[in-house]
């Protein structure tokens, strides 16, 4: 292999795209030739500015498109008042305008005389009094010409507490578990991470640490768990989440709570790793975990 | 009815067997499952749309698309590739017919040229906090305004490949099913991709 072909093949063998025959004649010709190594610094360097231009999509934009998405659809569109209205006035005439506009307003003013006070509204909030939001499940009509309507409600409560007090543990870790709200996710854990060495708690971090679908999640259940890196539990986490988390940013934190001891379980993951990991940075990772571990970096 | 679903909600994440009852659910017209599998997707396709469309309200748009022809094609899938494959595909095919008629009605999305150069308005959004050190921060505007420029030079399905493997990190045999191609032409296509960014940035590379 040439500088010139050296020079074209360093994007792909940055990526990991190159051949097993291609990618050793690339690795020999760069060990021999300065120039062609510090270009392919310079391809490095390239890269890491590029991985700094990624967007992580905002939190609110995906909380608007989840409610635009499973937001009930109406069966039948019912034109609005002001649609109605602006027929109506369309369809006078100049001169019938005056006029109409007269009839309006008495309209309105007898419909006002007329209408009881106390009129039962859809907005049970003015009802009550009470702050309670409700989402109408069904509406069904009857024989006897009624109609049945299943609601659910929700009433807002407040609730304060210290974070040593059972049931305050207890409704921060079902606000953990809340899959509609990353931030409130985040929030949650922040407050959790002082409190890991409970094994309610720890099992919580550990969930979200392997499930939770948002990377700031399980970034803030991996910092709550770094001072639990000697527990087995934590450990297999920590090793799913190396071998299975789509960040590269987790499973380099994952290498480093797993590498703060001596473990000789780890030498064949990251063996296996530094063959089939796509990212550069966590292969190099282990790579130096295994040189630091004195182990072999290949497997024979 | 109600039950099996939850269940099926709580396993959001697990294993491809899970993965495959939710589907089996929502081919049945289980609505619940078919949020569950949105939830375990979503965010990684609003990513996506939002990566290479670069306008928030055009990845809405994608994304709304890409979810509401998988609610209604749904029955058409019979698991002879992985569903994140199936949806991806479905994903890049909107977000590449966003590209193409951006390309012919050259729409400049999200970016706007300013004495800086060409600003993608989704990061000045992001930026507005105040920043600790000014030399940084312009040096920092200056490559994004060149990053947007060496990405506006590409074609579309030269930018899908970029994104789908340098942003979503997807293997290139992968990108290949995605995109219905094999892994030799996308490998051809990312290298081609590369060869403009390295030249689009210059100095900055």
């Amino acid at each position: 292999m040439n500088c010139d072909s050296v020079k074209e093949l360093s994007p792909l063998y940055l990526y990991g795209e190159l051949a097993a025959r291609e990618e050793d004649d690339f690795e020999q010709h760069i060990h021999g030739c300065a120039p062609c190594r510090a270009n392919l610094d310079r391809e490095k360097s390239l890269h890491q500015n590029l991985d700094r231009f990624r967007m992580q999509p905002p939190l609110q934009l995906l909380a608007e498109c989840r409610r635009d998405l499973f937001r009930p659809k109406p069966p039948v569109s019912k034109p609005t008042f002001g649609q109605v209205f602006s027929a109506f006035w369309n369809s006078l005439g100049m001169g019938a305008r005056p006029a109409g506009a007269l009839a309006l307003v008495a309209m309105g003013f007898f419909a006002a005389r007329l209408t009881p006070r106390e009129a039962g509204g859809a907005n049970l909030a003015s009802v009550t009094g009470e702050p309670i939001l409700s989402t109408i499940r069904s509406v069904q009509p009857d024989p006897s010409g009624r109609v049945q309507i299943a609601l659910d409600e929700t009433r807002r409560r407040m609730v304060t507490g210290n974070l040593s007090d059972g049931n305050i543990e207890r409704l921060i870790l079902a606000a953990v578990r809340d899959e509609s709200n990353a931030g409130l996710r985040v929030e949650s854990m922040e407050l959790l991470k002082d409190r890991a060495s409970s094994t309610e708690v720890r099992d919580v971090l550990l969930g979200a640490l392997r499930n939770d679908p948002n990377p700031g999640v399980r970034f803030k259940a991996m910092e709550a768990l770094h001072g639990m890196g000697s527990q087995p539990e934590v450990r297999r986490t920590l090793s799913y989440v190396l071998q299975n988390d789509q960040n590269p940013g987790l499973r380099i934190q994952a290498i480093d709570i797993l590498t703060q001891q001596q473990d000789a379980d780890l030498v064949g993951m990251f063996q296996q790793l530094v063959t089939k990991e796509s990212n550069n940075y966590v292969r190099q990772r282990c790579q130096k975990a295994l040189e630091e571990m004195n182990a072999s970096v290949g497997t024979f | 009815m109600a039950q099996p679903a939850a269940a099926v909600v709580s396993a959001r994440l697990a294993p491809k067997v899970e993965e495959a009852e939710l589907i089996r659910a929502v081919q049945q017209g289980d609505q619940s499952a078919f949020e569950a599998l949105v939830r375990s997707y979503d965010q990684s396709v609003l990513g996506l749309a939002m990566n290479l469309l670069r306008s928030p309200e055009d990845a809405r748009d994608a994304y709304q698309e890409a979810f509401l022809r998988v609610y209604k094609n749904i029955h058409l899938f019979r698991f002879d590739c992985s569903f994140y494959t199936w949806l991806y595909r479905i994903v890049t095919n909107i977000c590449l017919d966003h590209l193409r008629k951006r390309k012919i009605r050259k729409e400049e999305s999200a970016v706007v040229e300013t004495s800086d150069g060409a600003i993608d308005r989704t990061y000045a959004l992001e930026e507005n906090r105040p920043a600790g050190d000014p030399e940084r921060s312009l040096w920092n505007r200056q490559l994004n305004a060149r990053i947007l420029a060496a990405l506006e030079e590409l074609t579309p399905r030269e930018r899908m490949v970029f994104e789908l493997r340098h942003y979503q990190g997807m293997r290139l045999r992968t990108i290949g099913e995605i995109l219905d191609t094999t892994e030799e032409a996308a490998k051809n296509c990312l290298f081609r991709a590369t060869q403009k960014m390295r030249a689009g940035l210059g100095d900055f590379a």
